[in-house]
């Protein structure tokens, strides 16, 4: 009995390594394989024969992304809104979610449809409308405005996924704070938030990259160099005629940053309760 | 408990406030005007136009036109293809992403020890860019320089290197493949922050009662993720259907059109042709089929109820 | 004439600097939007606007870029929402869409009381102008031609190349040698490859557009789809790949040795020179004649004005693409080929003989097609009916008249 268990437990370590290990070289390979490739001189690459390891490298890639396309500031530009758009979200969209997973109310469920049709329509066809509104209120090119721009869209999805982490979070805990004399506000505070902490934070990780990666919009609403943000000038640093290895320093850097800091923090508590 | 919130007024009043039976309008207020403000007006703008005859090309053509969009659509054989190929497309990235999701999820969430570097390496390609991962895959399949086609060669399983966009069947298929890579993290991340939050004690319980992996995750894990793994599926339907990037870099909706999809179409129309109307009416009918499917999947799902 | 990379950057630096400092002083500013955006092309932009700076001290020039495959995007939307530069790039493809949307201000009189117009020939003019009013100012152009391996020619014992159609088939059987992966031809069949289907239907006898109308030859337009898609389904002398190939691809076919020849414009020059040798390896001769019309594209790209807001500064500013020293930074920086007949008496032109077909192909070739709705009937109809034949879902017959229909549907 106890032999067979600890057998089978063997073979589902094994397992599970054997699923981890081969689907992280299915993500990493790739990202490798570019990170050679922006080493390589371009000579190197536009070849017969295939080079695994690079026989010479260089640095050029590196230093021209750099040098030539005012590179920390469209990070600083990028930071700046993506920092804008998860505070709002977290803020407005928490008190959404826990409104939607607690409470039954008339229309809840076409509220929620209504929350998820603004998403529905392609942002092709919004990006002129929307331009118009916001030149109205003066808020092209600036980072506050894509901010919100990107909040509109992005609020639904935050919404949305962090109803679906507060219905699997137990109301029981918070039904005996409440009994204990909190206020509905108080138990959402303390109770509930720091329950869905994880959900919380994959939440708002997700808007973040889609705020960070963001490229149309960005490059609609901007003008110039004072709000434009690191996809755009990547578009730019490329173009169409380009080698695309010249993606590769910045793409990478900052994917690697967030990813790393993302899967790090979820286990953290984010909001201490 | 209630002792620090007593301390501020201001905390005192909304906790009173919360109590009142208007509180959960109360909650979505902020959410609900920010949404309104910014882009209620754009949005009915855009479907506005599909009535219209726009085309920034000819200033003089202008005004109403009624449904002639749409019964264009109707005798356009590209929207028939690009409506087909947008099944396909979003329904097998969406089915290959949820089952990898899932698969690194559970594995993940055995807390094995290394597990936390596999999963900064997991999530790694949902960090890049559409921009980026569609430049990318492009050069690693590239019919000259594309170490997959090296590969494959040295391995024996292709003769000769393979130009993978070239053939209409092999260019959808490659595109699903670079989609689902890029794609499938969004899940593992959500879905293990769901896996997450199920207690450890009911496994423990069915384990007790002789389930296996197979039963444990038909009883407990995949009813408990149910509504985490609803909303993720609409969400990622939702931005398959209206984004149209990677498919430009890779393929542009080539060759011919085997890899043309309805947004692709809409993109293509509007800043190609400049024809706003037509392409608003392209985006309208991709708007409708996403409601349909949506009022069908949460009906079905039961997601919005607890 | 090679600057290094290091040598760019550092020269950049200090112009862009040189250009803020000029910028405090100055009485007026203006912005610019243009889609360079490779080293090259930066490097030579910010050099013209250094010199523009010091001749006009009082006016200040912010240049804008935008990704190539975005600009009409971003300038459509300008036009449609507010919010123009005041001055802006515009190539020959794009020149009667923006026109066509009111995006240019008409620049007759002022080009005919400019003391620059007589370096420019009319054919220069009439590529970017629109009833007879001229919208923009020439800088450079593109012109048409062939590059071929001269290495791979000598081996397969060919005299020269190829000046018909039937001397370039011939050559391509000739030059084609699966066994060793190596094709005769880097046909362009992806995104761009439009430009070739229509010059080939154009040399075998058929018009595009006339007088506005849609003017497709059905027989000769098949014969065309027919000959040209042969070349990968029947004769193979083709690479593979060449549905999906678009710039990036045939550069890198030919540059790898795949392919013996290909055909671009004047633009891609230095990225060919820089990876093989003029003459030795590589050389460039006119585009073979078709058997109704010799087509070579002459596509002229110029400066436009947007708005009325700063026009006399943004008057300086176009102007100055068009004097003799822009042209010589920009062919110096980036080979592209002047516009202005006075810069092409330059001796970094007339002293290098790799340039001789492009000084050819000016007394014959045409500009391109330049009706509203081009572009977009290129992309998204001629593009995807050819590629449907190449890949067998289509015939050459089908995709014409998918063609006409689609043309017919553009003009309406």
């Amino acid at each position: 009995m106890i032999e067979s268990k600890r057998h089978r437990r063997l073979i589902a370590n094994i397992a599970t390594y054997t699923v981890l290990v081969s689907l992280s070289a299915f993500c990493i390979g790739p990202m490798v394989w570019m990170f050679l490739t922006s080493l390589k001189y371009e000579a190197d690459i536009v070849t017969q024969t295939m080079q695994y390891i690079p026989s010479r490298i260089t640095f050029d890639n590196y230093v021209a992304i750099w040098t030539q396309s005012g590179f920390p500031l469209l990070i600083g530009n990028s930071l700046v809104v993506t920092l804008l758009t998860v505070t709002i979200c977290v803020v407005t969209g928490t008190l959404a979610a826990y409104a939607f997973s607690r409470f039954a109310f008339r229309g809840r469920d076409r509220l929620m449809l209504g929350y998820l049709v603004v998403r529905m329509f392609p942002a092709v066809m919004v990006i002129i409308p929307l331009y118009v509104v916001m030149r109205g209120v003066g808020l092209v090119d600036s980072r506050f405005g894509l901010a919100l721009a990107y909040t509109s869209f992005l609020l639904p999805l935050f919404v949305w996924m962090l109803k679906g982490f507060f219905d699997s979070a137990p109301r029981e805990l918070e039904s005996a704070a409440r009994i204990d004399g909190s206020t509905r506000l108080g138990a959402m505070v303390r109770i509930v938030v720091p329950l869905a902490r994880n959900g919380l934070v994959a939440s708002s990780v997700f808007i973040a990259i889609a705020a960070w990666n963001e490229f149309l919009f960005a490059l609609m609403l901007t003008t110039g160099q004072g709000s434009r943000t690191w996809p755009v000038g990547l578009q730019l640093m490329v173009g169409e005629f380009q080698l695309p290895w010249a993606f590769w320093p910045p793409a990478a850097s900052s994917a690697s940053s967030r990813s790393s800091f993302s899967s790090l923090s979820s286990n953290e508590p984010w909001f201490r309760g | 408990m209630t002792s620090s919130a007593s301390r501020y007024l201001p905390f005192r009043a909304l906790g009173e406030l919360s109590e009142t039976r208007y509180w959960m309008y109360l909650l979505l207020l902020p959410s609900l005007v920010l949404i309104l403000l910014v882009i209620a007006y754009p949005t009915l703008y855009g479907m506005a136009i599909s009535f219209r005859e726009m085309r920034l090309t000819r200033p003089g053509l202008d005004g109403w036109v009624g449904f002639k969009h749409y019964a264009a659509m109707w005798s356009d054989p590209v929207f028939w293809i690009a409506l087909k190929n947008t099944v396909v497309w979003v329904t097998a990235a969406v089915v290959l992403e949820l089952a990898l999701g899932l698969l690194t999820a559970t594995a993940l969430n055995r807390d094995l020890p290394g597990t936390k570097i596999f999963a900064v390496l997991i999530l790694l390609p949902y960090f890049l860019p559409n921009v980026v991962a569609g430049h990318m895959w492009a050069l690693m399949l590239d019919p000259r320089l594309g170490v997959i086609n090296d590969i494959l060669v040295r391995m024996g399983v292709l003769q000769s290197y393979k130009a993978w966009f070239a053939d209409p069947n092999a260019a959808l298929a490659a595109t699903i493949l670079v989609e689902a890579w890029h794609g499938f993290p969004f899940f593992a991340l959500l879905l293990l922050a769901g896996l997450k939050s199920i207690p450890e004690d009911l496994y423990k319980a069915a384990a007790v009662d002789g389930a296996g992996v197979a039963a444990q995750l038909r009883l407990i894990t995949l009813p408990m993720l149910k509504t985490v793994i609803a909303a993720a599926v609409i969400l990622r339907v939702i931005s398959l259907v209206n984004s149209p990037d990677l498919l430009l870099i890779l393929t542009g909706g080539g060759p011919g059109d085997a890899t043309q999809v309805l947004s692709l179409y809409a993109f293509q129309t509007a800043y190609k042709e400049f024809n706003f109307g037509y392409a608003s009416a392209l985006s309208v009918v991709m708007f409708v089929i996403l409601m349909i499917f949506a009022v069908a999947y949460i009906r079905m799902s039961r997601i919005t109820k607890e | 004439m090679q600057l290094n990379k290091r040598q760019l950057l550092i020269g950049s630096a200090a112009l862009a600097m040189a250009g803020h400092v000029g910028g405090a002083r100055a009485a007026s500013a203006i912005s610019y939007w243009h889609h360079f955006t490779s080293q090259s092309e930066m490097a030579s932009l910010l050099k013209i606007i250094g010199l523009f700076q010091a001749a006009n001290t009082d006016v200040a020039v912010t240049q804008e870029n935008i990704p190539n495959s975005e600009y009409m995007a971003k300038v459509s939307s300008a036009v449609l929402a507010g919010g123009r530069p005041d001055t802006a790039m515009v190539i020959a493809e794009r020149f009667a869409d923006l026109t066509a949307m009111e995006g240019l201000i008409d620049l007759t009189d002022r080009v005919n009381g400019w003391a620059g117009k007589t370096n420019f020939p009319d054919n220069r003019w009439t590529g970017l102008s629109s009833n007879g009013a001229i919208y923009a100012v020439p800088a450079f152009a593109f012109v048409d031609w062939m590059y071929y391996r001269t290495d791979y020619f000598e081996e397969a014992g060919l005299a020269g190349p190829p000046k018909t159609f039937d001397e370039f088939l011939e050559a391509c059987r000739k030059l084609t040698d699966p066994s060793k992966g190596r094709f005769a031809f880097g046909m362009r069949a992806g995104a761009g490859g439009f430009k070739y289907v229509i010059d080939v239907m154009e040399a075998f006898g058929s018009p595009i557009v006339k007088d506005g109308q849609p003017a497709i030859d059905r027989a000769a337009a098949i014969e065309a789809v027919t000959f040209y898609s042969d070349l990968f389904l029947k004769e193979k002398v083709v690479p593979p790949s060449a549905p999906n190939d678009s710039y990036r691809q045939i550069m890198e076919a030919f540059r790898t040795g795949q392919t013996a020849m290909l055909w671009h414009h004047t633009g891609s020059l230095n990225e060919i020179s820089g990876a093989m040798k003029q003459g030795e390896q590589f050389s460039t001769a006119p585009m073979p004649a078709g058997p109704k019309a010799h087509i070579a594209r002459v596509a002229y790209a110029g400066n436009g004005i947007m708005k009325e807001d700063n026009i006399e500064a943004a008057w300086q500013w176009v102007s100055f693409w068009g004097q003799t020293d822009a042209a010589v930074a920009l062919l110096e920086g980036t080979g592209y080929f002047p516009a202005s007949a006075a810069a092409l008496q330059d001796q970094r032109i007339t002293g290098n003989p790799i340039y001789g077909a492009a000084v050819k192909t000016l007394d014959f070739g045409r500009l391109p097609n330049n009706f509203i709705g081009a572009a977009g009937w290129s992309e998204n109809v001629v593009n995807p009916a050819f590629q449907s034949v190449l890949t067998g879902q289509s015939t050459p017959e089908q995709a014409v008249d998918r063609m006409t229909q689609g043309l017919e549907a553009a003009l309406r």
